[in-house]
Parts: C-alpha cells; structure tokens; sequence
C-alpha cells in the first residue's frame, strides 16, 4: 500500500470519510470499518507499534464517552426509554438518541480505521506531495507535515518514558499507574517545546526550505483510482440511503 | 587565512540569561585543520556549532566564513549550509524522513541538483557509512548506532566544505566508534574541514591538531591539545579530563626522569616512545587502493584503511585481519618488530605515510615500503 499513489489514497480516504457521515445508516459505518481495516491488515499486517495501539485506545475511550453524552441528551418529545436529574440537570434517553449515539460511536471507529490505514502507509513526504497536488496551501502543508513528524517524534519519546516508568515499577497498582500516567503526560507536554526547537534546528542545518523533496516519486494517480473512488462513493452512498434505519440499535440492545 | 572566525561574539538564547552562552569570544578555525572543541556540558559548544551556520545571530560581535561577514538572508544562509553541515549529536532529531533513502537524499534535494546526481550521493555517502544495504529500510528499524551512521550519511551527501559533528562516536560500540573516526580521517585527506566536539577526550587528544576549550561561555584555550593538557589546574577547572596516553607519558616520564616531549598521541606512538633504545622497527607495506586490490604475500597481519579500499577488498576476495583501526594496529606490530600490509585508499596514502614515518620521532623506525 506505500506503493499506491498518495493522492489516490488521499481522496479515496476523504470520499469514503464524507460518505460515512452523510449517510445515517449503521451499515454504511460498517462497511467503512471493514475497508479501514483491510486497508491496515493490507499495509501493516496488524503490526500496530503499542503507542499507537495507546492512541487508538484512547481515541475509543473518548469516542465512547462522546457518546454516552450523546445517548442522554434526547429531547423528551420522543419517546423516553431512560431519565434522570443529576444537580440541576435532566438527561434524557430517547430511541433516536440512543441510535444516533451508536452511530456516532461506530461512524467515529471507523473514521480511525480508515485515516490510520492512510497515515500508517503513507510516508510524510508522499502526504505532503499529495497535498501540494490537490493545491493546499503551502503553508497549511507544511503545518500538518510537521505536526505529523512532531507527534511521532513525542510518541517515541512516551514510549522511552513509558518503559523507564514500568523499569522503576510506575504501574503497580490503579492509583500509581494513574499518577504515573498523569506524570507521563506533563512531561510529554513540557519536552514537546524542547523537541520542537531541536528538531526545527536540525531541520534549518539541513537546508529546511518548508517544504519535504520527494526523491523516490510514488506512482501517480491514474483514471483506475477515478473509477474506483468514484464507484466506491456512489455505491456505498446508495447503499446507505437504502439501508437507512435498517438496524436499530435500541430494539436489539433494549428491546424498545 | 583562517575558515571559520568568531570576532568578540556574544549570544544569548534569552535576555533574562545572567550570562551569555557566549562571551565575547573570538576563535579561529584553520583550513583543513583538525580541530576538536571541548568542554564540559553547558560550556557553549552547540552555540558555537549553530553561531558557525548561521542558525543563532549574534547579539554582539561576529562570524566569519572565508574571511566574510555572515549575512543573515535567506539566500546566504542557505549557500553557507550548503557549504557548512552539521550533524547533530542525536539522530532521531535529524533523521525525519521515514526510509534510508529518502532522508540521506533530503540534504541534496533542498540543494536542487538533478535527480542522477542525488542518486549518486546516496549510493555513496551510504557506501561510505557502511548502510548501503539498508537503503529501502524505514529508518524506524534501524538501531541507534545505524541511524546515527545515516544521520552522517545525510551530511556527506551535501557534500559540505566544513563538517561539523557534534558527539559523532557517543553511543556507538568501539569498532564503530573507530570506523567512524576512519570516515573523518578520509574526509579530511580528501579537503572537507572536520570540527569535533565531543566529551571523549582520549579520541580528541589522538586525532586533534588544535582544540578549542569552552567553559560556561568563555573561551579557555585555543590551539595544540599539549599547551592545555599539561596546565593541569586549568585542566580541571575547564571540567575536562586529561587523555590517558597523556597522563601515562606524564607520569612515565617523571618516573624515568625524561623530557615528556615528544607528547604520544596514539598507543603505537607511547609504546615506540618506551621501547629499549635501538628497537628496529617492521616494515609497513603500504598499498594505495584506487579501484581495484590485489592479493600480496605476506606472512604478518592484513589491514584496511579506508572505505574505497575495504570495498576493492571486498570485491576482491582477499581477506584483511585489521578491519578498522588499521592504521594504527600496522603501527603497532611495527613498534613490536613485525611487518604487516596495509591496503589504504589512495587518498589517505600520504597522511598514512607521514604517521608511520611519525613513528621514529619517539624512537622506533618502521619502514615503509610500496
């Protein structure tokens, strides 16, 4: 999948990304789902260095709190299966809002699926070429690449601090591996200027022009990728619109 | 006329800083000089490495290139990186493209030259360095030693005037340490001006013609290792160590009421120094290697120097038991009375030659012969 051509899979990514959260059908989720992760099965093997496992575990747990939040926040004109004050507060859980959080969770799991298959077969320099393809601005080209290149480089230095933390037993015990994990973190965010500096220095030594040469060009973007995103979009759009409503979430959990 | 010139800089990294990173400090670094800058950590040798490119500007005084004021445009700050590379002391700070390939051709892509050329580069400097098999690898499954190895790769593709490695053998296994220092040596007989800085002073004291002492921002000491070394108290008040062979010869001489000149840099150089007077030394066939070796009869040890040699070797068939450190392994079965052979790059002939014939300055003749 490195091989493919990065703007290909740019697009491809977007278009499945737009389809997956137009269309609210929980099929459709799946369907992105099952393309995100054959596409990293494809490129990675499943592979998955620990951090960025961490990452992904993270991104879920917030998903999941997202929409939890979501599923108590109906409005009382529908039909209630679930309610409750807390402080001043009423929480409302409705049928839609139930569904619509179950499709947020699974839309937002997939939509990782997806952008990790891309980010995890697609060096930064063949990212950036893609973008300058499609015209962004360089200046929006540059950000993205170094943040890319920024959160690797914290994510290596987490994983020595992580492993130097387990080596001095941080993570005997829930209260110690949460403080340690608390410690991590503010010593990621503080370095994360350090880092920043240091390798914006080692960039200037080596001629940094703002933006990354390409030497070995990736294969070009070719009417093959037109049809096939172009195909993949529409027949999974009307897949969507026609499976609409097809699954409901709160009948087969709730039975309402 | 000197390269590099520091005239009464100053830097500091923020006004609040109670002193300077830099005080007023005025250095010189010859033309194809082997010079070493040292000092403890905090000294302001990484401010000297990024005033020398242009990366910190002043806040008094100035840098000097080739005798010209550095002008701080981005055009002439990108000709003088072009010229001036540095490698810095961590490589995962330096190396950010995500294969071999495409980070060694980072350098010479920024510089514009045709995609041939770029090509040309990497299959050398990696050559060079040892990781051309590893050329498609992602650089993030290369160990420490083999990222730091094309951390110097990307600098050799530029193809730099002046290069400048900051800790360029810290965290590197002894062999690799030495074939690094092999590297250096070979850059330097072929032009390139190499600036070191490192803690590792019994490395600095073998291979330094002059040093430059830092210590919290002020310079102590500027030119041959000797006029430093033997001030003990500024020794240590500078936060650096004296190099072993130094101390050694030192304290061997003092015991044996001798002179300590001539100062042995090299273990070969200590050992001719102490050998009984009238030790015949062995000889050195000495072999220039351009392109291509050829096996020679020979009943002492084998070595290689240099990486167009160690290459022709190899593609030659012939076996060599010195396979870095060579040079001065040779030298040391000379000072035991043993011949060897040396396959040496044609480049590095001569420097080779002249440490050899260096040799009976402390005592022990080893000949060499073609």
């Amino acid at each position: 999948m490195v091989n493919w051509s990065p703007l290909g899979k740019l697009i491809l990514v977007i278009a499945i990304l737009i389809v997956n959260i137009t269309v609210d059908s929980l099929l459709v989720t799946f369907v992105t789902l099952g393309i995100g992760l054959a596409l990293m099965a494809y490129s990675t093997n499943f592979k998955i260095p620990f951090l960025i496992f961490l990452a992904i575990l993270e991104a879920f747990v917030i998903l999941i709190f997202g929409a939890g939040v979501i599923s108590v926040n109906g409005t009382d004109s529908t039909q209630v299966i679930w309610d409750t004050d807390f402080l001043w507060m009423h929480f409302h859980m409705t049928v839609e809002s139930f569904n619509k959080a179950w499709l947020i969770l699974f839309r937002g799991t997939a939509g990782i699926a997806v952008m990790l298959a891309f980010a995890t077969s697609t060096p930064i320099p063949h990212m950036s070429l893609a973008m300058k393809q499609v015209h962004m601005p360089p200046e929006l080209i540059e950000i993205v690449v170094l943040i890319y290149r920024y959160a690797f480089l914290l994510l290596e230095r987490m994983e020595a601090m992580w492993n130097a933390a387990s080596s001095r037993m941080g993570f005997n015990g829930a209260r110690t591996y949460i403080n340690t994990v608390a410690a991590i973190a503010i010593g990621i965010f503080i370095q994360s200027t350090n880092l920043s500096d240091k390798s914006q220095i080692a960039l200037d030594c080596r001629n940094y022009r703002g933006y990354f040469p390409v030497f070995s060009e990736p294969a070009k973007m070719s009417i093959k990728w037109v049809v096939v995103i172009v195909a993949l979009a529409v027949g999974v759009y009307y897949f969507g619109r026609y499976t609409e409503g097809w699954i409901d979430m709160a009948h087969i959990l709730l039975g309402v | 006329m000197s390269l590099l010139e520091f005239r009464n800089l100053t830097y500091s990294y923020n006004s609040r800083q109670k002193k300077p990173s830099l005080d007023n400090v005025s250095i010189k670094v010859e033309e194809g000089r082997r010079t070493a800058i040292i000092g403890a950590n905090g000294a302001g040798k990484s401010t000297t490495f990024y005033s020398f490119n242009g990366i910190f500007k002043p806040n008094a005084g100035e840098v000097l290139y080739r005798d010209r004021p550095l002008v701080y445009t981005k055009e002439a700050l990108r000709e003088l990186r072009n010229d001036i590379c540095v490698v810095v002391q961590n490589p995962d700070e330096q190396i950010f493209s995500s294969t071999v390939e495409s980070d060694v051709a980072f350098g010479p892509m920024n510089m514009d030259l045709p995609r041939e050329e770029v090509d040309r580069r990497i299959t050398n400097s990696l050559e060079m360095v040892g990781m051309s098999e590893y050329r498609m690898r992602p650089s993030t499954q290369l160990s420490y030693g083999q990222r730091k190895r094309v951390s110097l790769a990307g600098a050799l593709a530029v193809r730099p005037k002046v290069l400048i490695l900051d800790e360029p053998t810290a965290g590197l296994d002894p062999q690799m340490s030495r074939e690094v220092m092999e590297l250096v040596d070979e850059l330097c007989c072929s032009g390139t001006t190499v600036i070191i800085s490192t803690h590792d002073v019994d490395l600095i004291y073998s291979w330094a013609e002059d040093i430059i002492v830092l210590n919290h921002g002020d310079l102590i000491y500027s030119g041959e290792p000797e006029g430093f070394f033997s001030d003990a108290a500024k020794t240590a008040s500078a936060g650096v160590a004296r190099p072993h062979t130094f101390s050694v010869n030192s304290y061997v001489s003092k015991i044996r009421g001798k002179e300590e000149a001539p100062y042995p840099r090299t273990s070969s150089q200590f050992v001719a120094k102490m050998a009984p007077e009238g030790t015949v030394g062995g000889k050195i066939r000495l072999i220039p290697v351009q392109d291509k070796a050829e096996a020679v009869q020979t009943s002492g040890h084998v070595g290689v120097y240099g990486y167009a040699a160690k290459k022709a070797l190899k593609e030659a068939d012939i076996s060599a038991d010195y396979l870095f450190d060579a040079l001065e392994m040779c030298m040391q079965d000379a000072v035991k009375g043993l011949d060897s052979v040396l396959y040496c790059d044609a480049t590095m002939y001569d420097m080779a030659k002249e440490r050899i014939e260096a040799l009976a300055k402390f005592g022990v003749k080893a000949e060499v012969v073609q």
